[in-house]
């Protein structure tokens, strides 16, 4: 019951992902990172059968980052959404495919457009305005289609991003120990947990673009 | 024709293998190439041909080559051939990040691409590759420069400072006079285009220079930077050559 | 193989058979003259391990392999504390008490056993011999990141082929530190500071957890390791024998013995007055 969503923003995309690793009746791992930055200015977000997910996000970010170096320009991120499709596809008619699904969030420097692709171990590949894989799709989805809006700000993209992981929370029954927030946009990829759970990170540096933020989000 | 070099795999009787020596020649031809370390910087310059009249010099590749973001190589000998090697090195760097989480050291894929060349002087159906190379960059959580060169045969060393390709003994010999222990930034440079200007007569145009240093990416001097540099080490020449001339009188 | 999958046929008309069975004299004259392989009569290897062996999705499975165990591993700002208990089971069957679950890989990296024994054992000591391999090729010592991936990456290219392992690579290097990775036959591999693995995982969790903190002393680390290991070993009934315990410093592990859990539990009852569900005394003696 992983959870992977994620949010087009104005110049960006909001990516969360469930912390919890669980195998078999255990969390055994309560900080598990479930992305992979595949370049610069595009994120990953992976759930499915254990070891093929880091296995192929890993492969694919391998692939992505040689096509960098060998062109010296990296793939736009719609670009790496099509060849992970085609990966999968090819996968798909193998002896063993990969079970795997994703979101492919990116920003494409060159027309200056944040995308979000939603990709499935069937291998089809859209782009959407929001989506979700698993179980998350069926509370957020509703959510979404009702309080979503073009052209959000970051700041309003971060507090319907709170309200969907306030629903996961409420309904579904197990507790994914909370999710890592990650932003990407014209300045590359960052993590703005701290954003969406502004009591839970004391430690983090309270800097004065984001004191005005969170001042933002209360009112 | 002796016979001993129409296989690869044959020695010739008093332990030569032939066509790798070939292979030397190639990189003989091909044009000068130098890499020198600094204290903390490390440069590759390079002899580059001039282009026809009717060229693109937009899309002629250069001699230097990024292998990942912290490692470059320069090389001299057949273009063709660098390519398909350069091409097996971005690979396997690729490939060490995924298996083993860290970068490569320049270490690693210097011994990684002269294993590749060793493999081409001992195998059928195949030719050596006609190309020696410079191996610069910055080890993984390291900010000490590093400098390999590797040849056709599969032979490869460090270096302080070492240039490959046309005329590249004069270059040596230059570098051996003239190099000093940790030199900064500009004093590395120049003594790059110092060294380079032994062999290339046509200045700045001819030459180029990338830069690596540890916490920065790749950069490339432009064609007015290395004139500058030129410049003024013409100036200075000309002063010494002033200098000499009353006490001949 | 051809020959011995049809031999399995059954025979043909009955006015073949006379010829048939000079044909099949001919071939086994002939197999025994030519060299050939032994191979199972089976058309699909992967699939006969999986009807055959899978013990949860079927109890009547005929191969049973060695399964029960209970391993901890935990960072502590003192390095790492592992902890095994030493029995093996083949179904209901208590194969051995004195199985050693931690390999050493070498001086500065331990692996821990919980799933089938042998595939722990060869894998694991494999990887002891890739490890030395990295060292000598590049004159310094592997990463505990790349050690267990050079396993995690081994046992992901034989998933659904039946390898059965959880396994803890714990290990220090300088640039690491104190490191550990959990490493599964399915393929996942997770750094983390604290793991229980094995069927009696939930137990030793339930002590482990409880009990735990960064700032432990090394002592305290190395008897919260073997007291969750005993109380794993109490409840569940795959768990038992002994417990090893080691801890890993920037010099390399150490070794810090065996304990058998039958007087480790009365000494623990009556030092820590816990265990109290075990009644020495019966209510009419009092």
């Amino acid at each position: 019951m992983d959870i992977v969503l994620g949010l087009r923003i104005k110049g960006g995309v909001l990516v969360a992902t469930s912390k919890a690793a669980t195998r078999g009746i255990s969390v055994i791992k309560v900080g598990d990172d479930k992305t992979r930055e595949l370049n610069p200015n595009t994120l990953m977000a992976y759930t499915g059968e254990a070891g093929d997910t880091v296995q192929f996000a890993e492969y694919i970010m391998a692939n992505t980052r040689l096509y960098g170096i060998r062109h010296d320009i990296e793939l736009s991120p719609s670009a790496v959404a099509s060849f992970t499709r085609n990966q999968l596809a090819k996968a798909l008619r193998s002896r063993k495919p990969y079970q795997v699904n994703v979101l492919i969030a990116g920003f494409d420097p060159k027309t200056e457009k944040p995308t979000l692709n939603l990709i499935d171990y069937l291998a089809s590949n859209v782009e959407l305005p929001y989506a979700a894989h698993g179980y998350a799709a069926y509370y957020t989805m509703s959510l979404l289609d009702r309080h979503w809006k073009e052209g959000m700000t970051q700041e309003e993209g971060v507090v319907l991003m709170r309200m969907c992981i306030k629903e996961l929370q409420t309904r579904l029954p197990v507790d994914f120990k909370g999710v890592y927030v990650k932003v990407v946009d014209k300045d590359g990829i960052r993590d703005v947990s701290a954003l969406v759970y502004p009591d839970e990170y004391p430690e983090a540096e309270v800097t004065e673009e984001l004191e005005v933020q969170q001042g933002e989000i209360a009112a | 024709m002796s016979g001993y070099d129409r296989a690869l795999s044959v020695f010739s009787p008093d332990g030569h293998v032939f066509q790798v020596e070939y292979a030397l020649e190639a990189v003989k031809r091909g044009t000068a190439a130098v890499g020198v370390k600094g204290k903390d910087v490390v440069i590759l310059g390079c002899e580059k041909r001039s282009a026809l009249k009717l060229q693109d010099p937009r899309i002629t590749p250069s001699k230097i080559c990024k292998l990942d973001t912290h490692v470059s190589l320069a090389f001299a000998g057949l273009n063709a051939d660098a390519r398909i090697l350069v091409d097996k090195a971005r690979v396997e760097a690729q490939s060490h990040r995924l298996t083993v989480e860290d970068p490569v050291s320049v270490e690693y894929i210097s011994r990684y691409i002269a294993g590749v060349q060793q493999r081409y002087t001992q195998s059928g159906g195949v030719r050596p590759f006609g190309i020696s190379t410079l191996i610069v960059g910055f080890d993984p959580n390291d900010k000490v420069p590093k400098l390999y060169q590797t040849e056709p045969s599969g032979i490869y060393n460090a270096w302080k400072a070492n240039a490959i390709g046309k005329s590249s003994k004069t270059v040596r010999d230059f570098l051996e006079k003239n190099y000093e222990e940790d030199m900064d930034k500009a004093a590395t440079i120049r003594l790059a285009i110092k060294s380079l200007l032994e062999v290339v007569q046509t200045g700045a145009k001819n030459i180029e220079i990338a830069i690596l240093s540890a916490d920065n990416p790749t950069e490339v001097l432009s064609t007015e930077t290395i004139a500058e540099y030129v410049a003024e080490i013409e100036e200075e020449k000309e002063a010494e050559a002033k200098k000499q001339k009353p006490s001949r009188d | 193989m051809q020959a011995i999958a049809d031999s399995f046929v059954g025979t043909g008309p009955m006015g073949a058979m006379a010829a048939q069975h000079e044909e099949d004299v001919r071939a086994i004259q002939q197999q025994q003259l030519t060299p050939s392989l032994a191979v199972p009569p089976i058309s699909q290897p992967t699939a006969f391990l999986r009807a055959h062996t899978d013990d949860a999705s079927n109890p009547d499975c005929k191969i049973k392999i060695a399964h029960g165990t209970t391993t901890l591993a935990f960072r502590f700002k003192g390095g790492i504390v592992v902890a095994v208990d030493s029995r093996a089971t083949a179904g209901n069957w208590v194969a051995s008490q004195t199985v050693n679950k931690v390999i050493r890989i070498n001086p500065f990296l331990l692996g821990t056993m919980a799933g089938g024994a042998a595939d722990c054992q060869y894998w694991e000591t494999w990887l002891g011999g890739q490890c030395r391999l990295y060292e000598l090729r590049e004159k310094q010592r592997i990463s505990v990141a790349a050690a267990s991936k050079i396993l995690s990456n081994l046992v992901y290219s034989y998933k659904g082929m039946g390898l059965s392992m959880g396994t803890m690579v714990c290990g220090y290097t300088a640039r690491e530190g104190p490191t550990i990775y959990y490493v599964d036959s399915d393929g996942t591999r997770l750094k983390g500071d604290l793991f229980c693995v094995g069927s009696g995982q939930t137990f030793a969790y339930g002590v482990l957890d409880a009990t735990y903190k960064w700032d432990l002393t090394v002592e305290e680390a190395l008897a919260l390791g073997k007291r969750s290991i005993l109380a794993a070993t109490h409840r569940d009934a795959f768990s038992g024998g002994s417990v090893n315990l080691y801890h890993v410093t920037e010099e390399g592990w150490v070794y810090h013995g065996n304990y058998n859990c039958g007087p480790a539990i009365w000494e623990a009852k009556e030092k820590e007055d816990s265990f109290n569900n075990i009644i020495t005394k019966l209510k009419d003696d009092e």
